[in-house]
């Protein structure tokens, strides 16, 4: 049994699942303002990693860690709705192009931005868990106690989100403006409030993602995110941009192709893996694997 | 290209359409002719411009096929159809918006000018010259439908009406021998209308035309056939005085269960 | 009739068009020679930028496909330059400029036939992978692409005769610059020709109409794959000859140099200018030219150390707040607002 757990392919799967949740994350926020806005937001990554800078350093003042984690998490909220009401909401109705091009001029204002106030210098933010893996007799058990609290609070996160929008009013509330605005509003739904919760909720799922991936990675540095936020980006377009649940599976997979493409071919290709996944999704499927499908209106 | 006046330019043969649990069309047959003005009419939501996509090979039926007999192709792409002499107007206005008048006319002559990008590049002679005479074309086009003086007008520029004729103009260029119209009428003021009606019965002399239309007494005196559409099915085909004493159809427009 | 009007008939004429680059050109010499050896080096980047930039345009501005990922294809550009200098120490530069405008278009090809099939923000965010796969791609290919440190290779260095028409022929340094200078605004001039034509002939044309009403486009015989793949590859053309330039003037090629940053400042750049205008592009080119003066200038007004956090990112702060409030105010950019200005003003003088 002991042997199973320690194989190769099962540690890859273990590994490759602890990135994965992350990219699902990201995935889910991506797609959860797509949902309600139909922007893809490509700052999304570096919105979180600002979120992260604001709350994190303060480690250096002998903050506790989750204390730190608490106060990104409500920098994240300030920023998303800031955001979704001075920048994005000009774009409501506009062409395409534009609000790419607003939400990439975004990204390089925030990227360039940390790196003036907090220098590109990558900063370890210390783990309040140990990161050492487990090891059963001789042989090392892909598992620490910090991944193992890494996906458990993934999988919180997409559970809690999942049921606010099932099973809440507001969720409801969220759903309905999302895919009726106009109805929405004459039944006396705060549509414009709603929007702007949308991206609240989605730029604090990004921030935690960033937090983990900074404490359990390389470190937090201005363009830590731009990897990340393009794996979650390809995850949640082989979703379709509209599932939830296409997005989190779509993401888990990715994270644990790429380590297998590590591991049995080169780390040399892990970064084109997900693009060409992405590719090959899209010629089977241009819709996403997870949508139904639907025929171009003339 | 050879055109038989026996063989209809196109021939619709016992199509149907699904989309999901909606039937758009079922079973619909029909043909257009040289020389010939066929109506198509039905109540909203009938499935005349779903028809059109069909024709045009935007929508590829669930049973039955579409032909050109007299043009001699079958099944064509949608950016195939200019070069065999097919030309559609759009529903609405369907014009580039940020190119002005005279752009969008010379665009309905694309298949028939020369050169690809790498002539584009290059800036050949022979492309120069045929964009010279592209635009030639496309002013005589304005000046034969009287509005070549908002040439230099963006489509947001114009009125309705004008846009309206614009998009006939822009489909007129290639000189096609065979024309789908998609309520080409529609927004059009009395004397437009009129106007429109001598130019429809011109082109009859050169190509064929299917002609979809709400305006009954647009459409009755100018078509020599029409079939009726309702929930995608042909309830009548006939003459516009056939068609007229038909119960069926008068019980579509008036919206009574037949 | 007024100058300017002369001169903006002209380009509804292919001789026209080839008088007018010519002319633009030889403008653009005249300042080479007569600028300090430093403002040299910025035009010699401009002409550069503004090769990538007229890429862009094309393929955002004119095609509709909004791409952050063409500095990827400098990047193909710019090793091919550097792989073919190194192994052929004494070929000729124009060899390098045609093997990269190569290997550009079929990068441009590869990415371009799956990206073709995928819209608006699917498109956006394929090129952002591909950029972002880019540079860690290229790192990890040792030796031939010299890993992270980069590739080394001589760079461009005046002729004799040059140096001795250019004034003082002992000073080889100046003459250096004014050389390089001097190649890349030709080489752009030539760039800006073939681009102009494409711009007045009927493929761009089948490009603008598959930008702004795809439906329609089809019915008027555009082949809509076919032209989007194409605008691609020419797009990724130029961005290979635009990287191979830039490898060129400095001599050396290094992958994280053509990252999303850079992508990011040709996207700005365009924008500013403005989009889908070759005017725009070369506005864009014009303020390539004098942005590092300009931030500098910027910096010094501001007390900024340059070498500080903020004074070393003042650049990409700036362009990143250009961009938004430039496409939340007047998104055609200055190509726009001259446009604006001129009707304004021929209205006035018709009353
Ligand atoms: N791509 C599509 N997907 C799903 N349903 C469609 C699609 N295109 C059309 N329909 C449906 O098929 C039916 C027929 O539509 P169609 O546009 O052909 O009607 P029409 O006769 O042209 O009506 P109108 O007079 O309003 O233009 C309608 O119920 C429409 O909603
Ligand atoms: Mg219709």
């Amino acid at each position: 049994m002991g042997a199973f757990f320690t194989s190769r392919i099962v540690s890859d799967i273990l590994i490759g699942a602890a990135q994965g949740v992350l990219v699902g994350l990201i995935a889910l926020s991506l797609v959860l303002i797509w949902q309600s806005t139909h922007v893809l937001n490509f700052a999304q990554g570096a919105m979180a990693m600002f979120a992260a800078f604001c709350g994190m350093t303060m480690l250096e003042h002998g903050l506790n860690y989750w204390v730190c984690v608490l106060i990104s998490l409500v920098a994240a909220m300030l920023l998303g709705g800031v955001t979704e009401r001075v920048l994005v909401r000009p774009l409501y109705g506009k062409a395409e192009i534009n609000s790419i091009v607003v939400m990439v001029g975004f990204l390089g204002i925030l990227e360039s931005g940390a790196s003036s106030i907090w220098s590109g210098m990558a900063r370890q933010l210390t783990s309040p868990l140990s990161q050492t893996y487990f090891t059963l007799g001789s042989k090392t058990l892909y598992l620490s106690p910090f991944s193992l609290f890494q996906i458990g609070s993934a999988l919180t996160l997409m559970l809690g989100v999942a049921a606010l929008f099932r099973f809440t009013k507001i969720g409801l509330q969220l759903r309905a403006s999302a895919l009726a605005p106009e109805v929405s509003r004459l039944l006396g739904v705060r549509v414009s409030r709603m929007l702007t919760l949308g991206w609240i909720i989605s730029s604090a799922v990004g921030a935690f993602a960033a937090i983990i991936i900074a404490t359990s990675g390389s470190g937090l540095f201005p363009s830590n995110m731009d990897g990340f936020f393009v794996f979650g980006f390809i995850a949640a377009a082989i979703g379709g941009l509209e599932s939830p649940g296409g997005a989190i599976l779509a993401g888990l997979l990715i994270g644990i192709i790429q380590t297998f493409v590590a591991d049995y071919l080169s780390p040399s290709w892990v970064a084109f893996t997900p693009v060409l996944i992405l590719v090959l999704s899209q010629l089977v499927r241009p819709a996403g694997i997870f949508t139904k499908n639907t025929t171009r209106r003339l | 290209m050879t055109t038989s006046p026996s063989l209809p330019h196109l021939k619709l043969d016992n199509i149907s359409i699904r989309f999901g649990g909606l039937h758009a069309l079922s079973n619909v047959s029909f043909d257009v002719h040289s020389g010939e003005i066929v109506g198509l009419i039905g109540p909203n939501g009938a499935g005349k411009t779903t028809a059109f996509n069909v024709a045009c090979g935007f929508i590829s039926p669930n049973e039955g096929a579409v032909s050109y007999p007299a043009l001699g192709q079958t099944s064509l792409k949608p950016h195939q159809l200019a070069r065999a002499g097919i030309a559609r107007t759009l529903q609405g206005v369907g014009l580039f918006d940020h190119m002005t008048v005279l752009e969008n006319v010379m665009a309905g002559g694309q298949s028939r000018a020369h050169g690809g990008v790498v002539a584009g590049l290059l800036g050949l002679r022979s492309a120069a010259r045929s964009e010279h005479s592209l635009r030639a074309d496309a002013l005589a086009q304005l000046d034969r439908l009287g509005i070549s003086q908002f040439a230099a007008q963006l489509p947001s520029a114009i009125p309705y009406g004008i846009a309206k004729k614009v998009s006939v103009a822009r489909s007129l260029v290639t000189n096609p021998s065979l024309l789908l119209l998609d309520e080409p009428a529609s927004g059009l003021d009395e004397n437009e209308l009129s106007e429109f009606a001598n130019l429809i019965t011109q082109l009859r002399e050169t190509m064929a035309v299917l002609l979809v239309e709400h305006n009954m007494d647009f459409v009755m005196p100018l078509v020599d056939r029409l079939v009726v559409l309702n929930f995608g099915q042909v309830i009548a085909t006939g003459t516009p005085h056939e068609v007229r004493a038909n119960p069926d159809v008068l019980a579509a427009y008036l919206g009574v269960d037949q | 009739m007024k100058i300017t009007q002369i001169l903006l008939r002209l380009r509804y004429s292919s001789l026209g068009r080839l008088v007018l680059a010519l002319l633009g050109t030889v403008v653009a010499i005249c300042v080479v020679l007569l600028v300090s050896a430093q403002s040299d080096t910025y035009i010699a980047n401009a002409g550069a930028m503004t090769i990538a930039i007229l890429g862009l345009s094309l393929l955002t501005g004119w095609s509709g496909q909004v791409s952050i990922g063409n500095s990827g294809f400098m990047a193909v550009g710019a090793f091919t330059t550097g792989i073919w200098a190194n192994h052929h120490q004494s070929s000729p530069i124009i060899i390098s400029l045609l093997l990269s405008i190569l290997t550009g278009a079929i990068a441009g090809l590869l990415v371009g036939i799956p990206a073709t099939r995928l819209k608006g923000p699917y498109l956006a965010g394929m090129t952002l992978a591909f950029v972002t796969a880019m540079v860690p791609f290229i790192q990890s290919l040792g030796k031939l692409t010299g890993g992270s440190g980069g590739l080394f290779f001589a760079n461009l260095s005046s002729p004799s005769w040059f140096a001795n028409l250019s004034g003082d022929p002992q000073n080889f340094i100046v003459a250096n610059y004014r050389w390089a200078a001097t190649v890349s605004v030709v080489i752009t001039g030539v760039a800006y020709y073939f681009m102009s034509n494409l711009f007045a002939s009927r493929a761009g044309r089948a490009m603008r109409l598959v930008r702004d009403n795809d439906v329609a486009a089809e019915l008027m015989g555009v082949n809509l794959g076919r032209v989007r793949v194409g605008a691609f590859v020419i797009s990724a053309a130029y961005a290979g000859l635009a990287g191979s330039l830039v490898a060129l003037l400095s001599g050396v090629a290094r992958a994280d140099n053509f990252g999303l940053a850079l992508s990011i400042e040709i996207l700005s750049l365009l924008v500013l200018g403005g989009i889908g205008t070759l005017s725009g592009a070369l506005m864009a080119g014009l303020l390539a030219a004098y942005a590092s003066t300009l931030i500098a200038k910027l910096n010094a007004l501001f007390g900024l150390n340059p070498y500080s956090n903020l004074g070393s990112n003042s650049q990409g702060i700036i362009f990143g707040l250009l961009l938004v409030v430039t496409m939340l105010t007047a998104p055609q950019g200055m190509a726009g607002l001259l446009k604006k200005i001129s009707h304004l003003r021929a209205r006035k003088e018709a009353e």
